[in-house]
Parts: C-alpha cells; sequence; structure tokens
C-alpha cells in the first residue's frame, strides 16, 4: 500500500526540489536545443512541444483522441474489473473450480498481451470492439489473481464469526469476504487500469484508427516529432490522473486501507 | 485496522498457503476448448482455423527457416535488454534508495516515467534511432526498468541500520560493503522486480518489432496478420506464449538458485 501513502504525502506537502528539478531538465533541454549544442534532426525544444500541443488543443484532435483512449481504457478496466472480481471470488471461495482452472489461468495470462492484438485485429478488424476485447483480455489478470488471493487471506478467526452468526451465502460474501479482500483487490485493480491505457494504446497504434495510439503512429509517418512529444506528453499525464485518481478514490471510499501495514510496492 | 490484525491476518494466509506448482487438472478448460474448436471448426475459417492448422503453419515456418532466426533475435534483444535493465535499475534504485535528498528530488521524475505506458514511447524512439539493434534495447530498457528500480529503491530505504552499523564495526572498506552488506539485501528485490519486468520486456520487444518490423517473432506476427494468414498468427501466439512460460520458470531457477542463502520465502 505503498502507493496510498504516497499520494497522502504529496498531498501533504509540494515536493520542491523534485520540481525544481523538471524544470531545471526542461530549461536545459531548451538551451541545448535553441542553442544548438545538440542538433538532432527529430529533437524540438520543449516550447516547440508546447506550441504544437496548444495548436492540437485548440483544433479540438487532442482533446478528441484522449478522450477516445480514455474512454476505452476506463470501459474496458471496468469490464475487467467485474470479470475479474466475480470469478476471483468464486475461485477464491472453492478450492475445486481453483484447481480445475488456475493452470489455465496461468498459462493464458503468461501470454504476452501484445502478441493477442494481431490476432484480435484479424478476427475483430479495425474496430472498438477489437480494442475494448484486447484491454478487458488483458487487464482482467492482475484484477482476477490479486482478487483470489484476497478472498483466500480471510483469517479463520473471521470464518468462525460467520458460522456463529449463520450467515448467509450472500451475506458471507458482502460481510466477510469482501472486506477482507479488498486491500488485494483494490491493488489488482491499480495494476489492471495501468494495464488497461498501455493496451488500449497499443491497440490504437495497430489496430484501432483513434485516439492517442493511432495520433502517435500517424504523427511518427508524418515525421511531426513536435506533436508526437506533445502526445506522449499527454500520455503520461492521462496515466497520471488516473492512477492518482484511482488511489484518492480508494482512499476515500476505504479509509482505513491508507493505515495497513506496507505489503508491497 | 490494528496493527495486531495485519499480523494475524498474514499468518492465516500464510497457513492457507496454496501450492506452488499448480494442479494439471487446472489445464482441462484450455484442452476441452481446444478440442470443441478442433471438432466444430471443420471447413477453412479466415477467423478462427482449427488448432491443428495452426501447428501446420508454424511448422511450415519452421520448414522454411524463417522460424528459427526469428526466434533467436527476440530472445537475444530480450536478454540483452533484461540485464542491461537489471543492473541499471538496481544502481540507480540503490543510489536513490539510500539517499533521501536524491529520493525526494527525482521522485516526481520517477514517478512520471513510471506511469507512461511503454508503448507511447516506441514511435518516439524509431523516429529517433531508426530501426536498429540498439533503439530496441533503448526502448525496452526504458519500460522493463521501472519495476526493477522502484523494488530495489524501496528495499535500499528499508535497509536495516544494524546492518550498516555492523559494517561501520568492522571496518569494511566501500567496495566490502557493498559486496556483503548490500549486495545479499538487495538482491531478493532485485528478483521480485526481475519477475515484473520479464513479461514486460517481452511485450515491448514484441511491440517493437511489430510496429518497426525489425527482424523477430514481432514481425513475423505482423506479416501473418497483413497476409491475413490467421493460422500462422494463432500458431505464433502460441509460440511466443511458449517462449514466455520458459522465461518465467527460468527466472524462478535462477531465484531459487541465486537465493538459496535465504530462508524460504515466507
Amino acid at each position: 500500500m505503498h502507493n496510498l501513502r504516497s499520494v497522502a504525502r504529496l498531498r501533504s506537502s509540494w515536493n520542491l526540489p523534485g520540481l525544481c528539478l523538471l524544470v531545471f531538465l526542461g530549461l536545459s533541454w531548451e538551451l541545448l536545443v535553441d542553442l544548438n549544442v545538440i542538433s538532432y534532426e527529430f529533437l524540438p525544444s520543449p516550447s516547440q512541444v508546447a506550441v504544437a500541443g496548444e495548436r492540437l488543443i485548440s483544433s479540438g484532435e487532442l482533446g478528441r483522441n484522449a478522450a477516445h483512449t480514455l474512454v476505452a481504457t476506463l470501459v474496458g478496466w471496468i469490464i475487467a474489473a467485474v470479470v475479474g472480481i466475480s470469478v476471483g471470488i468464486l475461485l477464491g471461495l472453492s478450492r475445486v473450480a481453483w484447481g480445475f482452472s488456475v493452470a489455465t489461468i496461468e498459462v493464458l495470462r503468461a501470454l504476452p498481451a501484445i502478441a493477442f492484438v494481431p490476432v484480435a485485429i484479424l478476427v475483430f478488424g479495425f474496430s472498438l470492439e477489437m480494442e475494448l476485447i484486447v484491454v478487458v483480455f488483458v487487464s482482467q489478470w492482475p484484477i482476477l489473481i490479486n482478487t483470489i488471493e484476497g478472498v483466500r487471506s480471510v483469517t479463520p478467526a473471521h470464518q468462525d464469526v460467520a458460522r456463529i452468526m449463520r450467515l448467509g451465502r450472500l451475506e458471507h460474501i458482502r460481510k466477510i469476504v469482501l472486506p477482507s479482500a479488498a486491500p488485494h483487490v483494490i491493488v489488482g485493480l491499480q495494476l489492471g487500469l495501468a494495464l488497461a491505457l498501455a493496451l488500449a494504446i497499443v491497440a490504437e497504434m495497430l489496430g484501432n484508427p483513434a485516439g492517442i495510439g493511432y495520433a502517435l503512429s500517424t504523427q511518427q509517418l508524418a515525421l511531426q516529432p513536435e506533436n508526437m512529444f506533445a502526445y506522449v506528453v499527454v500520455t503520461g499525464l492521462l496515466g497520471l490522473v488516473l492512477n492518482a485518481g484511482f488511489l484518492r478514490l480508494a482512499a476515500l471510499l476505504f479509509p482505513a486501507l491508507t493505515a495497513l501495514p506496507e505489503e508491497r510496492v | 485496522m490494528t496493527a495486531g490484525e495485519g499480523v494475524r491476518r498474514r499468518s492465516a494466509a500464510e497457513s492457507k498457503r496454496l501450492p506452488s506448482v499448480p494442479p494439471l487438472r487446472g489445464l482441462l478448460p484450455l484442452v476441452l476448448v481446444l478440442a470443441i474448436w478442433e471438432l466444430v471448426q471443420r471447413e477453412q475459417s479466415p477467423y478462427v482455423p482449427r488448432p491443428s492448422l495452426w501447428v501446420h503453419a508454424v511448422a511450415e515456418l519452421w520448414r522454411e527457416g524463417v522460424l528459427a532466426p526469428a526466434v533467436v533475435a527476440t530472445l537475444k534483444t530480450f536478454a540483452l535488454s533484461l540485464t542491461v535493465a537489471t543492473v541499471l535499475g538496481a544502481i540507480i534504485g540503490v543510489v536513490v534508495g539510500r539517499s533521501r535528498f536524491v529520493d525526494r528530488l527525482s521522485g516526481p521524475l520517477l514517478d512520471y516515467c513510471r506511469v507512461m505506458p511503454a508503448a507511447a514511447v516506441v514511435p518516439l524512439a524509431v523516429l529517433f534511432a531508426g530501426y536498429t539493434e540498439n533503439m530496441k534495447v533503448a526502448v525496452v530498457v526504458f519500460s522493463a526498468i521501472w519495476p526493477i528500480l522502484l523494488q530495489v529503491r524501496q528495499s535500499a530505504r528499508l535497509l536495516s541500520p544494524d546492518l550498516l552499523g555492523v559494517a561501520r564495526s568492522l571496518q569494511l572498506s566501500r567496495l566490502a560493503t557493498a559486496r556483503k552488506i548490500y549486495f545479499p539485501s538487495l538482491l531478493p528485490a532485485v528478483f521480485l522486480g526481475l519477475r515484473v519486468a520479464a513479461p514486460t520486456v517481452l511485450v515491448i520487444v514484441l511491440l517493437v518489432e511489430i510496429t518497426t518490423v525489425v527482424p523477430g517473432v514481432g514481425a513475423q506476427i505482423a506479416r501473418a496478420q497483413q497476409n491475413f494468414d490467421t493460422a500462422s498468427a494463432y500458431g505464433l501466439v502460441c509460440v511466443v506464449g511458449i517462449l514466455a512460460l520458459l522465461v518465467n520458470a527460468l527466472i524462478s531457477l535462477l531465484e531459487g538458485y541465486v537465493l538459496r542463502y535465504r530462508p524460504q520465502r515466507s
């Protein structure tokens, strides 16, 4: 839960030296390019990138592409979350189901996601469906795996409580299993969100002609490095916003989790 | 949520620990799906050719002498990039994790680079470095270095002051401290990062090969897609999957061997 904490820390105080370093790096990049100290054919200066970004924003192109990628990421991620969490609860609770499926999951999960994209393009064409299927297929794994782990982490004491209270199956899941599994599920959801964004961009680069990924590959072919840099910066910002937004939301919904002992980075 | 509860939670999870090797019967669903697929799909389908055709297509590629060099090229880039990423990530991680100031200084930059999807950087790198082997390695290292760097940074932050005290009491030289204190205590973190990084590295290697058609398995997959050679595409995906499984197994073996001095992981 290191990340939840680091967000809390970030909020509590502005990291001045860190921001100074960013500004310093940006300025030196600008100077190096402007003074022709490094002259690379395709290296724009930050100011050129900013101008390009401004142009892309005012023409509405950047907003449109970013919105497409954002929507595809979020929709895919939500589907993956529903699938991953429900299947995860099932496999976490039933040892038989787990035994008969986990090896399959491990094999499919090991498939490098990217190799799957050309096949998805062949089957579903250059479409939004293709993009969503790729996003869901890949981002569900961490959610599924972490949910199984979380469901299995219910303490014997809590299980005894459920038995003593004679909770029904649904009640048991809602009141005992889900709260215990929540920290793991949240980690899985966070990993899944990062994957969803990455895969949306890959799917757009290779297949679906829309969004940031498509813009990146067309700008590359058009030899427009300043536009590409602008899109890369936006992509990073999108990643930051999604990650921070998710952690903020998680901290808001489950304030107790921020106090958990450090489990993983 | 009290600290005591956290401890109990962990011990309960341990007592119910799952076997480290999943039972083989778990492959049943996969085998069933493939078998039904094979039986149902009798005519030639442009979208979902039956599995036996995948095998044919891959065997065909093998006979043409295309597959073996592609696999070797991909694995070579993979190994080279992973090695560079591990060494660089570990060194930067230690430097950042051991110094409060550097840690704070580099925090925002590292956070930004970490959330940046590596795929977005590939077109940029293509533009800069052209379609070369070096470009491939550079992009892959950039994307794979983060898990290792962050794990090592975290581990270096939490390095026990007692151990460092021991080094001081024994008046170990800098080199000896690095070798006897830092190395053994940070190695598990390196492996943890490596496990996360290895699949990413494979993905990015393939992505670079697919987008740039630098020789490799990725380029083969891209060609299969462009030629609507669906059977080859499916077959190559399986080949890549097998490569991924082998790589994972290899890393687990290596981890078990290198970290054998440590008590069993809990």
